[in-house]
């Protein structure tokens, strides 16, 4: 059988390139997806102990789904201001949306 | 069984004057006449009240044994911190002194109340007026019926507010404002040792219930030092209120209210508080002997004084306010030589003769609109009535027999020579005799001789009867009320053993004649003190006036009150405001410049600084979040 | 040659360039994976877990690190089917059904729409400094932080086990009904507000003449 520091391994290096992504990166998408590897890496974390360790509750399962869930309404609702961005200034770029400050 | 009015239901007494102060200070535009008859109703309704608890009083002796079984005292809690670590009750305690203030304290409001009906008609903020006598009467009732020291500390406090309100009652002018806050602000001294003394017992006890305190004074459950030290802060709130020495400064300046509100407050009843406060602790008293003595030499040294300045005083009413400071001195002498009993006494009849002295004055004022000796004279011909009242309370205070100054004051020298060195005596007795002088002086120069001010002699005339009856009233209490010492009066009146057998039962002191041979000796003093009186200041006074040149610097020092308000004023000029102008300049310089506009300096720079962290990019927010999460990462594997 | 094929040219030598890095990159794995496999090194369950690992973790790396927005978003269709792998061999075969129907069908179609609705670029018109290295130090932090824990604990060696679909089901909507509804209402609101915040101005802001840069 796999140990379950794999897939914890695996998660963390999953998370830390989603956060690499989330910020280095200047397109808003872009942004966006690193945040989707980063939630992915959660939920890996997330099921990963349900399975090996939690296997009569097994709530990290039903956490995972609702990552999953909260992870696509994320996206909707992100993207529609991504939307409004981009008409508003004619760019995704988060660098130029950048007026809230002193 | 129905509600009977009696001990327990003494918190009546101050509430109504308290509901009336709301009234008539909230309504009394929409009140006929101001509400002055109000004032005057709900004070005679006090009085009947205060005969029904003294009856309810008298019928707990049984056998001549005081047995209340409790309903003398009432009490709820009030404030009730850490279930039972700091309790404060409302409580109310009576026993024999309460039995011997009320009666003085309503009797007295009532008899002001109704003269000033009269004397104050016409004048500016007469509803005030009524409304804060009305305040006073219910903080000094409150004083006289608490159980504990911090209702007392309020009422006392209180009495000092209305005491302040009265004095500046005329505020426009700048004596008025100046004397009162000059009186505010002495007491305020006396009244922080006061507060002092109260935390200390409450912290040698761990109560406030005056009993309480008493019982574990002696029982010996407080340390000696420590209990001297705090009953000598405890006296110190006395020596303020009570206006001695050396904090005697403000009664004299105290003259600038209204005159009936001198009569008041400032000979009958809250000046008394003092005594008051250390008849009500002298059992305790009676364990610290150096604190005894310290009261007893203050009194003195009070006593004399003032006696001496008031031989010299030009303004009546300043000369009845030593006589009042010299009189309470009186009182402390005695308390100091354990004799509460004629403390409490002598009280009783000084407050009816010198309320009558006072609205005597206030008619003369009234009359002439002038209250110096200089510009009177001669007004008995004009004021037949007052000149005759006003030389019963004159009579009554120099000490002559029958009348009621005399068996008080009787008393206390008689105790005095019992209890206290002989020279204490001596020089008691002495200053009794100066008080028949000074009395004597002012009855001349102000009623005998020639009319010095024609036009305030011409305009004279006798006061109204609303102002004449309560004199007539007072009058006759200065002159009955000492008999109230004698057993046969107190047997016929239901109190048997008189006021000697009531106020301090511990040593029931049963007073059934006079000592014939010493009150000859004290009857004789004070008759010489007339004589010495009339020989010099009859007719024109030409010897009184000859009299200054044999020492001029003595005059000098008496007229300027043994320069004490000027040695005040020096110490407030050169140490109170230089200290003041170095804490100015401390709060100028270090406090505002350095610590608050120098903070607030520092947070707007460094805000200027670091508000360039603030770059607007989604980024940077991220990259401090995630700085955060590796900053909490750090933490739990830390913990882990 | 790859003019005769019916798709878009651009499209096609993507896939085309896609499938040959990942060729390149893989079969070297692949082989190591392989051999360790047939020396008995590795478990086949490992052997799978490991090429799956390094599928992910390449696409995810390419997320990260491609210049072009639309090879990007194709690295993180396989990132996610990556991560259904990973689901499968924790023997949660539901929620891979899941994670594919929803990322790889849904958000990733919603991501390319947003992509193309906004001509997005990453480019590198940057105002001031760009942060990359700070972001490599602290996701590496965060890395190292995070494995140091996972390899410090003692998890014992417990054994994945089957979590029947049923019990899941009764499990989700018997004890966690409420939160359930909650997520709903939560998609709801979410979606709606993407809705009124990005539709077109409407005409009344259109009559205030609302200028746009």
């Amino acid at each position: 059988m796999i140990p379950l520091e794999n897939f914890l391994v695996l998660s963390a290096l999953l998370f830390a390139f989603g956060l690499f992504g989330v910020l280095s990166r200047r397109s808003a998408i872009l942004i966006l997806m690193s945040v989707e590897l980063m939630l992915a890496a959660v939920a890996i974390n997330f099921i990963a102990f349900a399975s090996y360790r939690d296997t009569e509750a097994f709530s990290g399962l039903v956490f995972a789904l609702f990552v999953i869930t909260v992870a696509a309404a994320e996206v909707g609702l992100a993207l529609g201001i991504v939307l409004r961005l981009f008409r508003e200034r004619r760019t995704a770029n988060v660098d130029e949306a950048s007026s809230l400050k002193w | 069984m129905g509600m009977q009015f009696g001990m327990e239901q003494v918190w009546v007494l101050p509430a109504i004057p308290a509901v009336l102060f709301v009234v008539l200070a909230l309504l009394n535009p929409l009140i006929p006449r101001r509400g002055d008859f109000l004032a005057a109703l709900g004070m005679a309704t006090v009085v009947a009240l205060v005969f029904v608890v003294m009856k309810d009083y008298a019928s707990v002796f049984h056998g001549g044994e005081f047995a209340p079984e409790g309903k003398n005292a009432f009490s709820f809690d009030w404030v009730n911190i850490g279930q039972g670590f700091f309790t404060i009750q409302f409580s109310t305690f009576v026993d024999g002194i309460t039995m011997v203030m009320l009666p003085v304290v309503t009797i007295v409001a009532t008899m002001v109340i109704v003269y000033s009906i009269g004397y104050m008609h016409g004048e500016v903020r007469y509803g005030w007026y009524f409304a804060v006598l009305c305040l006073f009467v219910s903080a000094m009732l409150t004083l006289v019926v608490a159980g504990n020291l911090i209702q007392l500390y309020l009422a006392w406090e209180g009495v000092g507010l209305a005491s302040y309100l009265l004095i500046g009652f005329y505020w426009e002018r700048q004596s008025a404002a100046e004397a009162a806050k000059k009186a505010f602000i002495t007491t305020r001294i006396g009244d922080v040792g006061l507060l002092i003394g109260i935390i200390l017992l409450w912290r040698a006890t761990g109560t406030f219930d005056i009993q309480g305190i008493i019982e574990a004074a002696k029982n010996h459950e407080i340390g000696e030092k420590y209990l001297t030290v705090s009953m000598l802060f405890l006296f110190m709130g006395a020596v303020g209120k009570s206006a001695q020495f050396p904090l005697h400064v403000w009664l004299p300046d105290a003259m600038e209210g209204p005159t009936p509100v001198s009569a008041l407050i400032h000979a009958a009843t809250m000046v008394v508080a003092g005594v008051y406060l250390v008849a009500r602790f002298s059992p305790v008293y009676a364990e610290v002997l150096v604190a005894r003595d310290v009261i007893l030499y203050t009194g003195l040294i009070t006593a004399v004084m003032a006696a001496s300045m008031g031989l010299v005083s030009s303004d009546i009413k300043r000369v009845l306010a030593y006589s009042t400071v010299s009189q309470l001195g009186f009182m402390f002498v005695a308390l100091g030589s354990g004799a509460v009993t004629a403390a409490m006494f002598h009280l009783f009849t000084h407050a009816f003769f010198k309320a009558l002295l006072f609205l005597g004055s206030g008619s003369v004022i009234h009359a002439t609109h002038k209250q110096e000796v200089e510009s009177l004279g001669g007004l008995h011909r004009k004021m037949p009535f007052t000149a005759a009242v006003f030389s019963i309370g004159s009579l009554a205070l120099a000490g002559i027999p029958i009348f009621a100054g005399f068996w008080s004051k009787d008393e206390i020298l008689h105790e005095t020579l019992n209890e206290a060195p002989i020279a204490v005596y001596v020089i008691l007795a002495g200053t009794a005799m100066l008080t028949a002088i000074y009395t004597t002086r002012l009855v001349l120069l102000t009623f005998f001789g020639a009319p010095r001010d024609h036009h305030a002699f011409d305009h004279a005339h006798e006061s109204p009867i609303i102002m004449n009856a309560p004199l007539a009233i007072l009058a006759v209490l200065a002159t009955v009320s000492g008999f109230f010492v004698f057993d046969q009066v107190g047997k016929a009146l239901g109190f048997p053993g008189g006021i000697g057998a009531n106020v301090f039962l511990e040593h029931a002191h049963h007073f059934t004649e006079p000592d014939y041979a010493f009150a000859s000796v004290a009857t004789l003093m004070s008759l010489m003190g007339i004589g010495i009186g009339y020989a010099y200041w009859h007719g024109d006074a030409k010897r009184a006036v000859a009299a200054r040149g044999w020492a001029p610097d003595l005059h000098a020092l008496l007229v300027n009150r043994y320069y004490m308000d000027n040695l005040y004023q020096g110490i407030i000029n050169r140490v109170i405001l230089g200290a003041g102008s170095l804490i100015a300049w401390f709060d100028k310089k270090v406090v505002n410049e350095t610590g608050v506009d120098g903070g607030a300096q520092t947070v707007s720079y460094l805000g200027y600084r670091l508000k360039f962290l603030q770059t607007g990019r989604i980024p940077n927010y991220a990259f401090g979040m995630a700085l955060g999460v590796l900053v909490l990462a750090i933490v739990a594997i830390g913990n882990a | 040659m790859f003019d005769r094929l019916p798709l878009p040219s651009q499209f096609d030598r993507t896939i085309i360039a896609g499938g040959t890095v990942l060729l390149l990159g893989a079969t070297p794995v692949l082989v190591v994976l392989a051999a360790l496999l047939v020396v008995d090194r590795i478990t086949a369950p490992e052997f799978v877990f490991f090429l799956a690992s390094a599928v992910l973790l390449a696409s995810a790396a390419g997320v990260v690190l491609m210049k072009n927005i639309v090879h990007a978003a194709l690295c993180l269709v396989v990132t996610l089917l990556g991560v259904a792998a990973i689901y499968l061999l924790l023997l949660t075969e539901f929620l891979a059904l899941v994670q594919v129907l929803v990322y790889g069908g849904g958000v990733v179609i919603l991501l390319l729409f947003g992509l193309m609705m906004t001509n997005a670029q990453d480019d590198p018109v940057v105002t001031d400094g760009s942060q990359k290295p700070f972001a490599f130090g602290v996701a590496a932090l965060i890395a190292g932080v995070f494995i140091a824990m996972a390899l410090d604990a003692q998890w014992g060696s417990p054994e994945a086990a089957i979590i029947p679909l049923p019990d899941f089901g009764a499990r989700l909507f018997r004890d966690f009904s409420l939160p359930v509804v909650i997520v709903a209402v939560l998609l709801d609101i979410a979606f709606t507000g993407a809705f009124v915040n990005a539709r077109r101005a409407d005409a009344a802001s259109a009559a205030r003449g609302e200028a746009r840069s």
